[in-house]
């Protein structure tokens, strides 16, 4: 007993002793930023996201093993304004990572990057609903906001890792560069949307809209959290019939039952975009943000 | 021969690990250029030409980026949580109006619903905040109608190495899964009769420290161990409770340790396996121990992979206690197993059954009188299930009902129908 325990300590110990791979080791709390940080990391970066990419990223459960990534994480990557409040601290702490605790420089809130929508002025209160004080926090669907957010990452990996520096930065020049590409052809394409009034389900979309030109009439939430009621659908019903809505837009984790009422009654398709990259596979932030595009572009 | 051999080999084997161990150390120091080292010490930049130019060139895109009309980056990040100091505070409040069928309930946690007509549970103001980048303070105090308490006062590590954290203060140890959340972490309006009967109506909880081991095997393995005062609310079923003996040898404090481990089955399916035992000395006598084994499991049931709001969930706990009295060695087992489903976004259904066996005595026998529950000479069954609505994540009503069935008396039946409320700063989840 004496020696298998004496074996087992001993194997722990060399476990945490063996010389880390040279890879900066970064962990994400969501697939839009994880894609971003291999984007710009490559080779020599190990990127995980704790969110998958169909789950909506403000109820993640804390499953433990989301902890032995951050124990390992050089760099935390966090969406910030509340988006993790629910789930990431418990993570965070559990992980007894000194490295990535919030003022460390292996923690970075990518909030802290973009200048914020929707920031509630005057007092913030709940009866609005699960409201973010900070201010919208949903801003990695506006690829004008993902230009800054690559240029911080780049630039907090170089300070992490400053023998890599230069691949970084040049790394993150080729992603603006090819993103801005992306984003010509982008709004060409939908040029002729601009000005559309559209239906989403949470107040999620407001950088997508701000950036493309529509206008987002109503949500099906009645406020932020809270699931419809009779007496609101018919409110939504009644604003997307007075504003011709054709598109009721929403990402792939919210229920589409109502959603699918509202667009037959109105005469409006529902239009199912991803909510994030489908980072497991190797999906881009480029690839993910051409496919939402051509499902607007094909309802709009 | 042999037996006199084996402790020589036993050393051998250690002195070698030891030395890979060493060697693995030495092949580590040499090799200082690799990130996390290089983590440490940010400052030393290579000299290359050429990264001037490419910030140079960054710095270029960056402003043609705000020219085209791309959100600016701000002047001044605005700070995090309105950009105040004060920790983050919340209240959580719990009411319920109760019905029971006899006025001698058996009801045991100090949080349930004790009469029939309106009951203020708890209210609890939760505070968190982050002391400095190497502690994280914690506090939960507890107002009732009677006073006020300090359930939990504590400041947990952030940074030791080699996977350690340390948590000193008073807190809740980690026995089980229940004992160491608060109410509105549970399923149920109260308490399982398990934990009252093991640990008293507060939990095990008590002044002390503890140092928990996030192990590097490749699945989660959390070691804890805690010592904590063997005296106060917190140990009043098992331990010397009220009766505090004193401390007299590290034999007079009450220890805990608790192996927990998780798998994620798939990403949708999660499973959490523990065992834990406590050992402390107990009132019945200066020398008399009392050890509590305890086992816990957790399955959970979420899709992620699609939308749905479905959450199904088993969660079982069981305990073995032993305690020796004057001329005698008592045991008894308890324990709990529930369902939840929550089967809308805003409802969901559990349901408990619980057990309580007699204590018996070293020859099997049912012991009569014994001093922490001299009327239980029988099995206690019970079985509860609810209705939980909840209006937003930040309250719930839940509609109980129980029916408790002491083989040593008349059956008991219960209602609650509680109101919670959580306001204040949104604190994270455990899992």
């Amino acid at each position: 007993m004496k020696r298998v325990l004496s074996v087992l300590v001993a194997l722990c110990a060399w476990l945490s002793l063996a010389p880390a791979a040279q890879a900066l080791t970064v962990v994400a709390t969501t697939p839009d930023l994880a894609a971003i940080s291999k984007a710009v990391g490559r080779e020599h970066v190990k990127v995980t996201a704790l969110a998958l990419h169909t789950q909506d990223p403000h109820f993640v459960d804390p499953r433990p093993h989301l902890a032995l990534d951050l124990a390992r994480a050089d760099l935390l990557l966090v969406t910030g304004a509340d988006l993790e409040v629910g789930w990431l601290a418990t993570l965070q702490v559990g992980s007894r990572n000194g490295a990535i605790q919030p003022g460390a420089p292996g923690f970075l809130d990518c909030s802290s990057l973009v200048e914020l929508l929707e920031r509630p002025s005057g007092k913030v209160d709940r009866a609005q609903g699960d409201v973010h004080p900070a201010g919208n926090p949903h801003y990695m669907l506006d690829p004008r906001a993902v230009e800054r957010v690559a240029v911080g990452i780049a630039k907090r990996m170089a300070t992490l890792d400053p023998r890599q520096k230069n691949a970084y930065l040049e790394n993150a020049r080729a992603f603006l560069a090819e993103l801005r590409k992306a984003r010509e052809v982008w709004e060409k394409r939908l040029a002729s949307a601009r000005g559309a009034e559209i239906v989403t389900y949470h107040k999620s979309l407001g950088y997508l809209s701000d950036w493309l030109g529509l206008k987002v009439v109503e949500t099906i939430e009645p406020r932020p959290g809270i699931p419809p009621n009779p007496r609101h659908v018919a409110h939504v019903v009644g604003v997307a019939r007075e504003h011709k809505v054709r598109v009721i837009l929403q990402e792939s984790w919210y229920p589409t039952t109502t959603s699918r009422l509202i667009a037959k009654k109105v005469g409006a398709t529902l239009v199912q975009m991803p909510g994030m990259p489908n980072f497991p596979a190797g999906q881009s932030y480029v690839a993910f943000m051409s496919e939402i595009v051509k499902r607007l572009d094909d309802a709009l | 021969m042999r037996i006199r051999n084996a402790p020589s080999r036993f050393h051998a084997l250690q002195l070698f690990l030891a030395l890979v161990c060493g060697v693995n150390v030495a092949w580590a120091q040499p090799n200082a250029d690799m990130p996390p080292a290089a983590a440490r010490e940010p400052a030393s930049e290579p000299r290359n030409p050429d990264h001037q130019e490419i910030e140079a060139a960054l710095a270029a895109d960056e402003k043609t980026a705000a020219e085209a009309g791309a959100t600016p980056a701000p002047q001044k990040p605005a700070p995090a949580g309105g950009g105040s100091l004060n920790p983050d505070l919340s209240f959580i409040a719990d009411f319920a109006a109760a019905y029971f069928s006899d006025d001698e309930h058996l009801q045991t946690g100090a949080h349930d619903p004790s009469e029939t007509g309106f009951n203020l549970q708890q209210l609890e103001l939760a505070v968190g905040s982050s002391v400095d980048p190497y502690f994280r303070f914690d506090a939960n105090l507890v107002f009732a109608l009677s006073g006020v308490e300090i359930e939990e006062a504590y400041g947990t590590t952030l940074n030791l190495p080699l996977g350690l954290q340390a948590r000193a203060g008073q807190f809740l140890t980690r026995f089980g899964r229940l004992n160491s959340t608060h109410p509105h972490a549970w399923n149920f309006v109260d308490q399982p009769f398990a934990l009252g009967r093991i640990f008293g109506g507060e939990g095990n909880r008590g002044l002390g420290i503890e140092v928990s081991w996030l192990t590097p095997l490749p699945w989660y393995v959390e070691v804890v161990v805690s010592s904590t005062r063997a005296d106060g609310e917190g140990t009043m079923r098992s331990f010397f409770g009220a009766d505090d003996l004193g401390v007299e040898s590290f034999d007079d404090l009450l220890y805990v340790t608790a192996i927990k481990q998780f798998f994620p089955l798939s990403e949708d399916l999660s499973f959490l396996f523990g065992v834990s035992g406590a050992f402390g000395p107990n009132a019945s006598g200066r020398d008399n121990r009392t050890d509590v084994y305890g086992t816990d499991l957790y399955l959970k049931y979420k899709p992620i992979t699609t939308a749905s709001f479905n959450v199904v969930s088993l969660q079982s706990e069981w305990f073995y206690r032993r305690r020796q009295l004057p001329g005698e060695l008592l045991h008894d087992v308890s324990g709990y197993a529930e369902v939840f489903w929550r089967f809308a976004q805003r409802w969901g259904t559990a349901a408990r059954y619980e057990y309580g066996s007699p204590a018996l005595d070293s020859s099997g026998a049912v012991f009569v009188g014994d001093p922490l529950d001299s009327e239980w000479t029988e099995s206690r069954h019970r079985i509860s299930s609810n209705l939980t609505f909840w209006p937003s994540e930040f309250s719930r009503l839940r509609l109980q009902g129980s029916r408790d069935m002491p083989g040593f008396r008349s059956g008991i039946w219960a209602a609650f129908l509680a109101l919670e409320l959580v306001t204040g700063a949104h604190g994270a989840h455990a899992f």
